[in-house]
């Protein structure tokens, strides 16, 4: 007597587990290497905007509106069939995630920078500190905890979005799942794409709740009233 | 005759068609404590912030100790070293605790390594009756603690020059003294002291001078005796007695 269908597929999901824990690694490693170009390009673009002037703080703006406006998807075809950036799937997956977070990163920390009052950056400068080292020693440390909810919305933004690197054929999560299906097994699908979303539901739990503790760690006694 | 510590030469400041100082001119010595009284924006703050250059002038000198402060090659943040600002607001570093917004002009300004600073802003903070808050962030404290760390954060610095502006004004009435108190204490020890506040308590007992300062111009300037009891301008009168109904009903 054959084995249910039921059983069979579920049996073929566990059977790939390999395959779908490796996709899940290129997914973690896509997300962290975008999640930090995005953090190295969009915390300097939110400074330029906020203190920034002439014409480097209007090309950041436009690159943003930009980014901003164009689809994710469309950025990442761009990049590996139309400008060819680089024949690494991961490399231009990364640019194209990078960019767009670097876009969206940027103005979680203008807002952040902002949102530190005046007075604070007046009174560094009343002791004698120069503009850029009263930014950075009064107003930064400030506005980095002010930015990890902000921050924490587009981790999870970022690490969903990983799986559109399945257009330039990235092996990450969901590609992998996409070929168990078209492999042959196309009776699993139901079967693998629970598992798949289950595997990114736990990924954005985990990543959250870590994102919690620091925001926990990082919070200032009594509130930030100064 | 050694120059007056911080001399202003016919100062003028305007924001676009306002004129906010108009030909501002006074003196005082090391050791002076001058209150500096007016209406609300005559140009109180506008003139403390010029001394630090917060604020930049129109026109005129300013001379800290003899040198120059308003030309344009002068090094602000080596003018600012020397003149400490206590603001309304307190202006407190929110991430930082009471010792750290103490310390954090010394190791990054002055330089000096963290336990220097650190026996030295516990000094600092024992001079305005805190140490035991060393450790304590701006948001546990009272309005009242919060301006004598802020007090402690500018003497810190060991300026020559202090300037306050109105520094109990964002205060409840009950935390008003404490402030004074400590303000009274560096008046004492001979801090030269430039303060806007309309505490005349403080104004009677400690000051050297009072400067009524109305629409831009000093319409007085001469010992408490004088502006209390015989004040020169009819508008000198006027608004001291309506600063004493105020006060009383309060
Ligand atoms: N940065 C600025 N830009 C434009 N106008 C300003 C600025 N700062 C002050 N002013 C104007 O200058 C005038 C004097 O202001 P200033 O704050 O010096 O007055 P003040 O005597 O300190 O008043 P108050 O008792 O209300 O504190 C006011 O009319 C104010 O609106
Ligand atoms: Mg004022």
């Amino acid at each position: 007597m054959p084995p249910l269908p039921l059983q069979s597929d579920w049996a073929f999901v566990i059977e790939n587990l390999d395959l779908l824990l490796v996709g899940t690694g290129v997914t973690v490693a896509l997300t962290a290497a975008s999640i930090l170009l995005g953090f190295l390009l969009g915390f300097p673009a939110g400074a330029v905007e906020v203190y920034g002037r002439g014409p480097l703080k209007r090309a950041v703006e436009t690159a943003g509106v930009v980014l901003r406006g164009t689809p994710l998807l469309v950025i990442i075809i761009l990049l590996f069939f139309g400008l060819s950036v680089s024949s690494s799937a991961f490399v231009t997956a990364t640019i194209a995630l990078g960019l767009r977070s670097a876009a969206y990163q940027s103005q979680i920390f203008r807002g952040a920078l902002q949102s530190v009052d005046e007075g604070q950056l007046e009174a560094a400068r009343a002791i004698g500190m120069g503009r850029f080292q009263a930014i950075r020693s009064v107003v930064v440390p400030q506005a980095l905890r002010r930015s990890v909810p902000g921050f924490q919305n587009e981790f999870t933004i970022v690490l969903k979005d990983t799986s559109i690197a399945i257009v330039i054929g990235l092996g990450e999560l969901l590609t992998v799942g996409q070929n168990l299906y078209q492999g042959g097994q196309s009776t699993a699908a139901l079967e693998i794409f629970l598992t798949v979303s289950l595997i990114y539901f736990v990924l954005t739990f985990v990543t959250n709740r870590s994102l919690d503790r620091l925001d926990d760690h990082f919070s200032i006694p009594g509130g930030e009233r100064a | 005759m050694s120059d007056p510590l911080l001399a202003l030469d016919d100062v003028y400041k305007s924001y676009g068609e306002e004129q906010v100082l108009s030909g501002v001119s006074f003196e005082m010595d090391a050791g002076d404590v001058d209150v500096v009284i007016g209406p609300s924006g005559s140009g109180k703050s506008t003139m403390l912030r010029c001394v630090n250059r917060l604020t930049e002038i129109d026109s005129g000198d300013i001379y800290l100790d003899g040198d120059c402060v308003t030309d344009a090659d002068t090094d602000v943040n080596e003018l600012r070293k020397q003149v400490g600002m206590v603001f309304q607001d307190f202006n407190l570093f929110a991430h930082l605790t009471a010792l750290g917004n103490v310390t954090l002009g010394l190791r990054k300004v002055r330089g000096m390594d963290k336990a220097t600073a650190q026996e030295q802003g516990y000094e600092h903070l024992e001079q305005v009756g805190l140490s035991d808050q060393a450790d304590s962030y701006p948001a546990e404290l009272s309005g009242g603690q919060k301006q004598r760390v802020g007090i402690a954060r500018a003497l810190a610095m060991d300026p020559k020059l202090l300037l306050f502006d109105e520094p109990t004004s964002a205060l409840d009435p009950e935390l008003v003294g404490e402030v004074v108190d400590v303000m009274r204490d560096l008046a004492a020890e001979g801090i030269t002291m430039l303060v806007v506040s309309h505490e005349m308590g403080f104004a009677r007992s400690a000051a050297s001078d009072i400067i009524f300062l109305d629409d831009g111009r000093i319409v007085e300037h001469g010992p408490p005796e004088q502006l209390f009891q015989n004040p020169q301008a009819a508008r000198t009168g006027e608004f001291l007695s309506r600063l004493e109904t105020a006060h009383e009903e309060e």
